[in-house]
């Protein structure tokens, strides 16, 4: 019944229940119910004009202003209104199986340095594994004095940290290697986020346990049906590694491990192992399948890079991108998002014309090592085609570099850890399209 | 330091009450040999991690061709555009690099971790000891790092030397160098501007449909190529069985890694021209086959796709909801 009280009708709602006081309380309900299907009937041609968009605008009254509203916990949980289309979306062909398989973050709709938890893009290996955080354990063991089972609820007794930090896949862009492919923001760059993290900092978890002097490595493992596992150094895990149960204001969603996950901040995101069950203290790293078959970089002369954890600094302009066109002439602000695994952005710098002269930008807002940094150049688009660049500068000096000096590197085959400078071609129309110069 | 001589010994009469010195905190509880071994599975390229046990070559061909084939291909070159597991030696400096367990990967212990951990796909961690060494040295013979007579134990396994070892080195990035110039940096002159080619990106969010596929279960990679084809996919609403009902939970757990992608010559979920021929025979036969594993004239049925954790009623179920949804 509750959807009946919401249509754009509110003077034949007001005549019904005018009605309806008039009559004997037994009769009531029959007469609203039948009442509203026969209203139901005549009235499409009324809803027809409601929905009309002109009526709502000045100087009518809007519809949604004549009427009362949903009250107090009609939506426990809350959600976007249905007016948004904030959606996570996936290039299918990308992968056999949706259980091993990536989505990409809504990019082009974010409003700010902060990935609402439902768009957050996902990389599973084998599936979300349904985890009861009662029965979930995290149990330490290998090299260390006192090996410990840990339940949730032992977790939250430890001091907490709480930061805001990015992760991103490593193959974010990936499809970009051979040439210009994804005709959208969100699968060029969607690959990518960027939450508050809560949770304890792994080296204290290590304080507790005592890791012995021989001590280097860290196996992480996961929960899932792939049993994800990397092996991270010590120092990584000393320095910033933190284990999270919470991501902006509530438990994680299942989606990035709940109720447990590794964080390594500015690290690629499959080192960040999700539903994580388990850590090994050794002596030497594990080599396994994700760090060796995935996630090294072939080079062109046959040989590979391994233990490519660090995601170097990148940037993209969000507004105008293909599906955010310039829709008429006249101001704009160009806005996007850097972010460095190496620590704060110092600078973005924008181009117009393909990365021949360049201007800066203005950073907006926080800017926090390892998060995404909003960017902001104010100007005016006045039909004129353009070759849209952005370029971010790290606070170690690094210079986020061009695709062909990418390429000159590490030839055009590679698949991970692409951060060269995008380019959008903005047409006279106002239309955006993904190009590439080299 | 403590301060006083009582306040060390109350301190330490606390702790020696555990097993174990209590960490700064003293939060958590021991973790026992017993509790550790039941998770402890991995398996490091010294040998660390991999248990008693043993399996050969001849073993692990009955199992491969039984729970890793459908996708790996009979020979290691892969379903689809599942992963390959053999061959590729001499491409990686290519164009078109193969990276396979023989041309790429640097040590064998992976590839004992990586099928006792995750594989096979449909139903992790269900292979023994035994028939993970088996399969592991099988694999390795499809790549001729083994020959047919290997026996594979922990003593043994951890010997093997895979050929692409010495190619992996620790990453040395930063690599590129960019320099933060501002004016005249390029020469437009020489510009080449790459466009990309329409009908790859699903773009039916924003603008007019390009006609690609926005999820797993509107098309896959071979589907796509295949648009126009006689293969119909059904878009029909169905009304399904209890049955049917019950067995769509399997078959998103266990069965649509194939069949709804078609690999192995797998009748896709909802092509009815792939399934017509097969209903005909009748659901008992059906279901024999599913349970038991079939091998037909287009690819292998593993039996319950490989999933031995299924009970019969669960792949009864699941054929149920196939047959159902493609009739």
């Amino acid at each position: 019944m509750g959807k009946l009280y919401e249509p754009a009708l509110p003077k034949l709602m007001e005549a019904m229940a005018t009605e309806a006081r008039r009559m004997k309380g037994m009769d009531r309900r029959n007469f609203l119910k039948g009442g509203i299907a026969a209203v139901a009937g005549l009235s499409s041609v009324q809803i027809i004009s409601k929905v009309n968009a002109s009526s709502n605008l000045p100087p009518n009254l809007p519809e949604w202003q004549s009427h009362l509203g949903p009250g107090v916990v009609s939506k426990p949980y809350g959600e976007p209104s249905e007016f948004e289309n904030l959606q996570r979306r996936t290039v299918p062909w990308l992968t056999v199986d949706a259980a091993s398989s990536i989505s990409m973050t809504p990019l082009q709709d974010l409003e700010g340095i902060i990935t609402p938890s439902g768009v957050v893009f996902e990389r599973y290996h084998g599936g979300i594994p349904n985890v009861n955080p009662d029965q979930h354990r995290l149990i330490i063991h290998g090299l260390v004095e006192r090996p410990l089972v840990l339940t949730m609820d032992d977790l939250r007794r430890f001091p907490s940290v709480a930061e805001i930090r990015f992760i991103e896949c490593p193959a974010n862009g990936g499809m970009e290697w051979r040439g210009a492919q994804m005709e959208a923001l969100q699968f060029t760059h969607g690959m990518l986020a960027c939450c508050e993290w809560t949770g304890v900092k792994l080296s204290t978890l290590l304080d507790e346990v005592g890791v012995k002097p021989e001590g280097k490595w860290i196996l992480a493992e996961g929960a899932d049906a792939a049993g994800m596992s990397r092996s991270i150094p010590l120092h990584k895990a000393l320095d910033d590694t933190i284990i999270a149960w919470g991501q902006n204001g509530e438990a994680l969603r299942p989606e990035q491990g709940y109720p447990l996950r590794m964080l390594n901040p500015g690290w690629e995101g499959n080192t960040s192992v999700k539903w994580l069950r388990r850590l090994e203290i050794g002596d030497q790293p594990w080599h396994h399948r994700e760090e060796t078959s995935k996630y090294t970089d072939l080079m062109p002369d046959g040989r590979a890079r391994r233990f490519t954890w660090v995601q170097e600094a990148n940037s993209v302009i969000t507004s105008p991108c293909p599906e955010k066109p310039c829709k008429q002439p006249g101001f704009v602000e160009i806005r996007g998002f850097a972010w460095s695994g190496r620590g704060k952005i110092k600078a973005v710098d924008i181009s117009f014309d393909g990365g021949v002269n360049w201007e800066r930008t203005e950073l907006k807002g926080l800017v926090l090592p390892k998060a995404l940094t909003q960017f902001s150049y104010k100007t005016k688009w006045t039909g004129q085609p353009w070759l849209l660049q952005s370029r971010a500068i790290d606070e170690t000096g690094y210079v986020q570099p061009t695709l062909r000096q990418l390429r000159d590197e590490r030839g055009g085959w590679s698949i991970y850890h692409k951060n060269s400078i995008h380019t959008w071609n903005v047409t006279e129309s106002g239309d955006v399209f993904n190009v590439q110069i080299s | 330091m403590f301060k006083s001589l009582s306040v060390a010994s109350v301190f330490f009469s606390l702790v020696v009450s555990g097993t174990l010195l209590a960490g700064p905190l003293g939060i958590g509880t021991t973790a026992t040999d017993e509790v550790i071994a039941g998770w402890d599975i991995d398996v490091r390229p010294d040998g660390m991690g991999l248990p008693v046990g043993e399996g050969s070559v001849a073993a692990g061909e009955g199992l491969y061709e039984a729970k890793c084939a459908s996708c790996h291909g009979l020979f290691g070159e892969g379903e689809g555009r599942w992963p390959v597991l053999s061959g590729g030696e001499g491409t990686l400096d290519t164009l078109h690099p193969e990276k396979t367990v023989g041309s790429y990967w640097p040590y064998a212990s992976t590839l004992w971790d990586y099928i006792h951990r995750a594989m096979p796909y449909t139903a992790p961690q269900s292979l023994t000891d035994d028939e993970t060494y088996s399969i592991s040295a099988y694999i390795l013979y499809l790549n001729d790092i083994v020959d047919d007579e290997f026996i594979a134990n922990k003593e043994t396994f951890a010997r093997v030397k895979m050929p692409n070892e010495a190619n992996f080195y620790v990453d040395n990035r930063p690599d590129a160098q960019n320099e933060r110039c501002f004016k005249n940096c390029a020469d437009p002159k020489l510009f080449e501007i790459v466009t990309t080619i329409n009908g790859v990106t699903p773009t039916g969010h924003f603008k007019e449909d390009s006609g690609v596929a926005a999820n797993h279960y509107e098309g896959n990679p071979s589907a796509a190529s295949e648009v126009g084809t006689s293969n119909e996919i059904s878009t029909t609403k169905i009304v399904f069985s209890d049955t049917a009902v019950l067995g769509e939970g399997v078959y998103d757990k266990a069965c649509q890694a194939c069949h709804s992608s078609g690999i192995a010559g797998a009748p896709k979920t909802g092509d009815k021209t792939a399934w017509v021929s097969r209903i005909e025979q009748g659901m008992d036969i059906l279901n024999v086959h599913a349970i038991n594993g079939y091998q037909g004239e287009d690819g292998v049925m593993p039996a319950k796709g490989g999933n031995m954790s299924l009970s019969n009623d669960d792949v009864i179920n699941a054929v149920a909801f196939m047959v159902e949804s493609s009739r």
